[in-house]
């Protein structure tokens, strides 16, 4: 009788070991486990879609090289978001200074009722206009609560702050989003 | 559907379709290869840069003392700069401080264009008001 297949998977903790020990594949792994939740969050907190590719891996580049600072205070994944927001800041700066705007958001490609997808969109891009209104913190609170599913414990040690204060902010930027969000 | 539940939705789909369009394995390629072309860049470029900036300021400020220390008509421990400075704000300075920047002056012109008012041999005997004017009558 054939047994089941065990599919071991490393955890993060032993992938970032394996890195600092001079391991690229697993350098790759961490991208490929945590890519895509980055960018969902970067272009949630209004990264422009045609710079989250670079965002992404500039976040990786930063993340890897000060991966000796990480005390797993919190998961791999929600540190990274975090630098994913410092990223995002100083890359706001240099558009700033060079007086680029970011494209606009609307432009997207949908599968399915276009009708359906036209109203979503329109939903979707308003709170994204309104997330960029709100302070940093609370932005990136909701981003980290409502988009990554995260608990309040997690995203207090990722923002060096309360479970309380965390709350706090969540429901702060739902307060005013739901004003405009309706 | 009420607003919380419709913001979480709509915030779980937000950012889906830059996620979507993401070549992760292109990305992770990417990664590997900056890291493996410029591993230590940072750390190496830093402290040569902090050097440089110290190496500058320390000419900078060795020159400014040089510079200082060769001027014509440079005197240690007097700074007409300094007199010029307090002069614009006669009105804000008590007898004291008027008094001490006569005496700066005093050393300057070495007593011999100060114009005292009649009748005062010393600048202690003199009010603020007087001594204003003979600061004035040194600005001219």
């Amino acid at each position: 009788m054939a047994q089941p297949q065990v599919i071991s998977v490393a955890p993060d903790a032993a992938l970032i070991l394996a890195w600092q020990a001079g391991d690229e594949q697993a350098a790759a792994e961490l991208v490929g486990r945590h890519a895509r939740p980055l960018a969902r969050f970067l272009a949630g907190a209004g990264a422009p879609e045609a710079d989250v590719d670079d965002l992404v891996q500039e976040t990786f580049i930063r993340a890897f090289r000060s991966v000796d600072r990480f005390r797993g205070q919190c998961q791999f994944r929600t540190w990274l978001l975090t630098i994913g927001g410092n990223v995002l800041k100083d890359f706001g700066r240099r558009a700033a200074r060079r007086k680029v705007l970011p494209l606009d958001e609307g432009v997207r490609d949908w599968a399915g009722d276009p009708h359906e997808h036209a109203e979503a969109s329109e939903a979707e891009a308003l709170l994204a206009k309104c997330l960029k209104e709100l302070p940093r913190l609370q932005r990136e609170v909701f981003l980290l609560r409502a988009q990554q599913g995260l608990e309040y414990e997690e995203i207090a040690a990722a923002l060096a702050t309360t479970p309380g204060a965390a709350r706090v902010h969540y429901h702060h930027a739902v307060k005013r989003l739901k004003e405009i969000v309706k | 559907m009420n607003g919380d539940e419709r913001l979480e939705h709509l915030a779980k789909r937000l950012g889906n379709a830059a996620a979507a369009r993401l070549d992760v394995e292109a990305t992770a390629r990417k990664v590997v290869a900056r890291l493996r072309e410029q591993p230590a860049r940072r750390a190496s470029w830093i402290q040569p840069a902090w050097l440089r900036i110290a190496a500058a300021l320390v000419i900078m400020v060795g020159g400014a003392v040089v510079a200082s220390r060769l001027t014509p008509g440079h005197r240690p421990g007097v700074s007409p700069h300094a007199a010029h400075l307090v002069a614009d704000d006669l009105n804000d300075l008590s007898a004291d401080e008027l008094r001490d920047v006569l005496t700066s002056f005093d050393e300057l012109i070495n007593n011999d264009s100060v114009a005292v008012p009649e009748g005062s041999t010393d600048l202690r005997e003199l009010d603020a008001q007087q001594l204003r004017a003979v600061l004035r009558s040194l600005e001219g």
